[in-house]
């Protein structure tokens, strides 16, 4: 008996002693998800760091779902826990955190170390980084919407280049369509992510933008415009008026449907982010070499706007280790890494001078086309009570593709609702 | 009832709390509670990324004026409605069948039982599929048989979508229903039969006069299963349309989750105990009109 009371009370003694331990080594987080590639190649990164600084830095992994992610970081942030010290963020989250005032400021480290920031693209820092005069967190990386196109099926038909405006691209679907469709029946010519999820404000947001309109004017929402009007129609006769655009648009179609149907060679245009460029690219792809890449059309007299997506890396104001998180962010907004993550896993680089560089182009050819969509992006709201505004949007979008209501209609529900939700959201 | 509790001596009544003490406990700590708390949250406006603030019933007042909301309701009573329905009538029908005695009779209870087995998320993600636009199997089906010309958009429309959800729900949903009646069937003793057809009935008046009142409280039991699993609809849905074409197969807890989802606590919990209310009060409907109680003495 007495043998085995000094046996538990030994045991408990040395996992105390363990606790202890482990506390005065001072480690310091950042958590980070996405998918499992992605996340091996943060634990790379964060290695390299801890090699050259001495520091203890781990990587802590998050969910593949971007909605999952943030509802951790939540649950951590609103019980003000040092830990996660860094993180990464979607665009739209960004507001939201620091509306919360879960966010460092990050101007005096910046002033501290001589940290340049004009590297990054200004309008993507002023836009989402940036409030209220104070930075709040630093690109990461990019990403945008792009017209994909079959460079082959161009020439065959005898066209120069891609189409510059949404006419040039239905009239160049509705006659390679009708040609290719003798021997592939499923054929279509464009090709875009339609469905209700979070893709389809994205999508929107772009025709929308292409006609010289946005979702928000004057910090108010604003959607119920004779331009706006003209956008969503343009989107719903893609599917039932040209019928370029395929009848699942708007069931199926998120970014993995597109990209194989695309990929298969059942397109000829597709809208995708920067991702897909390189998985076309595959060995087994059958699109391999014949597509290019290019910025969306836009409406006759107006320009090409993408949708801005990407991540931002920023610190918790609860950490307790801020400034060696700050030397971790000084680390991945290095020339060199930045043009890693680039060169090995083809994300777009937050910082300018890394698209001008000789093996950044000569790897990839398109990052001349990326840099030109990145001088016209379009950021979606930036409200604490984004979701529920977004989820309005594609409710009523999503409707409109299938026909049930009119885009006039739709709008004017839509603006209805929106009004609503400031009703119940917009008062402290 | 009222006879039986005079039978026991008080020192027995708190033998009796004493035994049920672990079950008062469980269902208190993960039930009670649960509802408790999700009712308290619903007197809150609790949205994450803003403070929180006590606004007791305005969260269930705005569910009066949100049509959205009153269309899950809708779909999903249309829903229990429809699909139980016919889970019924298909899973007795099995039943009677797996109850008479035929060669190949073990392998065909276990084969039937197969659907059941599969989670959820997975039958619904092979339905999305086979129902699916471009490859499906089931367009390949229609085309080649000459039904239709060109590929349907089995989940495009309102109907189209919800018959998806019904025929994937009664696929999944039927063997247990007749599993239950199966085991319901087998209680009653072959002598009625014999007797009966001694008489000089038939069929249909067998199961009129013997199977149905016999097998009435496991029906009851049955129907009171699929009907609050059915009222409480999600996986399923959320895996196959998830709530589209544009909300129209939104159930109500599909709908509540996605205000749990987008941060919106307070006014996911007010849609939560409306599905609570709908199910208990479904519960009691049952057990009082079903009346098993007094068939099983």
């Amino acid at each position: 008996m007495k043998a085995r009371i000094i046996l538990i009370l030994t045991v408990l003694l040395i996992s105390i002693s363990g606790i202890h331990c482990s506390k005065s080594e001072k480690d310091f987080t950042i958590w980070i998800g996405g998918a499992p590639e992605e996340v091996d190649f943060w634990a790379k990164l964060v290695s390299e760091f801890n090699k050259q600084t001495g520091y203890n830095l781990q990587l802590i992994r998050q969910p593949t779902y971007t909605d999952q992610r943030r509802q951790e970081l939540v649950i951590s942030l609103e019980a003000k826990q040092p830990d996660p010290d860094m993180f990464l963020m979607d665009v739209v989250w960004i507001n939201q955190f620091i509306k919360s005032n879960w966010l460092e400021p990050l101007d005096k480290y910046v002033t501290k170390s001589n940290f340049n920031t004009d590297v990054f693209f200004q309008k993507v820092l002023n836009s989402v980084d940036r409030y209220r005069n104070k930075l709040y967190a630093l690109p990461v990386f990019m990403d945008v919407g792009l017209l994909y196109y079959r460079k082959d099926l161009l020439n065959k038909f005898g066209y120069n280049g891609p189409p510059k405006t949404w006419s040039e691209l239905v009239n160049e679907s509705l006659k390679i369509q009708k040609a290719e469709r003798k021997d592939d029946p499923n054929f279509y010519g464009y090709v875009w992510q339609g469905a209700q999820y979070e893709g389809l404000v994205c999508n929107f947001l772009e025709f929308i933008a292409s006609n010289g309109d946005s979702i928000m004017k004057d910090g108010k929402i604003d959607l119920n415009t004779p331009q706006n009007e003209k956008a969503l129609q343009l989107m719903t006769d893609l599917i039932h008026k040209y019928k370029i655009s395929p009848l699942n648009t708007y069931t199926e179609m998120k970014e993995e449907e597109t990209r194989r149907a695309f990929q298969r060679g059942d397109a000829l245009f597709e809208r995708n982010w920067t991702y897909a460029w390189n998985l076309a690219q595959d060995n087994d792809s059958p699109v391999k070499g014949k597509i290019g890449l290019t910025v969306l059309p836009h409406f006759d007299d107006n320009q090409s706007v993408s949708t801005l997506g990407g991540w931002h890396i920023g610190i918790s104001r609860f950490s307790d280790e801020k400034e060696k998180a700050w030397k971790f962010i000084q680390f991945v907004s290095s020339y060199e890494v930045q043009k890693s993550l680039v060169l090995n896993v083809g994300w777009n680089p937050a910082r300018k001078d890394v698209y001008n560089d000789k093996e950044v182009i000569a790897k990839l050819p398109t990052v001349k086309i990326l840099y030109d969509a990145l001088q016209h992006t379009a950021a979606r709201p930036t409200l604490p009570y984004y979701s529920q505004v977004s989820d309005v949007i594609q409710r009523y979008v999503n409707d409109c593709l299938a026909g049930k209501i009119n885009p006039k209609e739709a709008l004017e529900k839509m603006q209805k609702e929106e009004d609503e939700l400031v009703k119940i959201y917009g008062t402290k | 009832m009222a006879r039986s509790r005079k039978k026991y001596s008080s020192g027995q009544t708190w033998q009796a709390y004493i035994f049920n003490s672990p079950l008062i406990l469980i269902t208190l700590i993960f039930v009670f509670l649960p509802v408790a708390g999700t009712l308290i949250t619903g007197f809150f406006r609790n949205v994450t990324f803003m403070p929180n603030k006590f606004i007791f019933l305005e969260n269930f007042y705005r569910l009066f004026g949100d049509v959205h909301f009153w269309q899950s309701v809708r779909f999903t009573l249309l829903f229990v409605f429809v699909s139980v329905g016919l889970e019924l009538v298909l899973g007795m029908m099995f039943a009677l069948i797996l109850n008479e005695a035929f060669p190949g009779r073990g392998l065909m209870r276990v084969a039937i039982l197969i659907p059941w087995a599969i989670p959820v998320a997975i039958s619904a993600r092979i339905w999305q599929l086979m129902y699916n636009f471009d490859f499906g199997v089931i367009n390949y089906i229609v085309i080649h048989l000459g039904f239709v010309s060109s590929p349907v958009n089995w989940l495009g429309s309102p109907v189209g979508a919800f018959f998806s959800i019904v025929i994937s729900d009664i696929w999944k949903t039927t063997p247990f229903i007749t599993i239950i009646l199966l085991a319901g069937l087998s209680l009653i003793p072959d002598e009625l039969y014999k007797q009966a057809m001694i008489d000089g009935t038939n069929f249909i008046q067998r199961f009129y006069y013997i199977t149905i009142p016999l097998l009435r409280p496991v029906i009851v039991v049955a129907l009171l299963f699929r009907t609050i699993d059915a009222i409480r609809i999600f996986d399923l849905i959320y895996v196959l349309t998830g709530g589209g074409p544009g909300g129209s197969t939104s159930s109500i807890s599909l709908y509540a989750f996605k205000y749990y989802i987008t941060g919106d606590f307070g006014y996911g919990s007010a849609i939560s105990i409306v599905v609570f209310i709908l199910a208990s009060a479904l519960a009691v409907l049952y057990i009082k009109f079903g009346n098993f109680a007094g068939e099983l003495k």
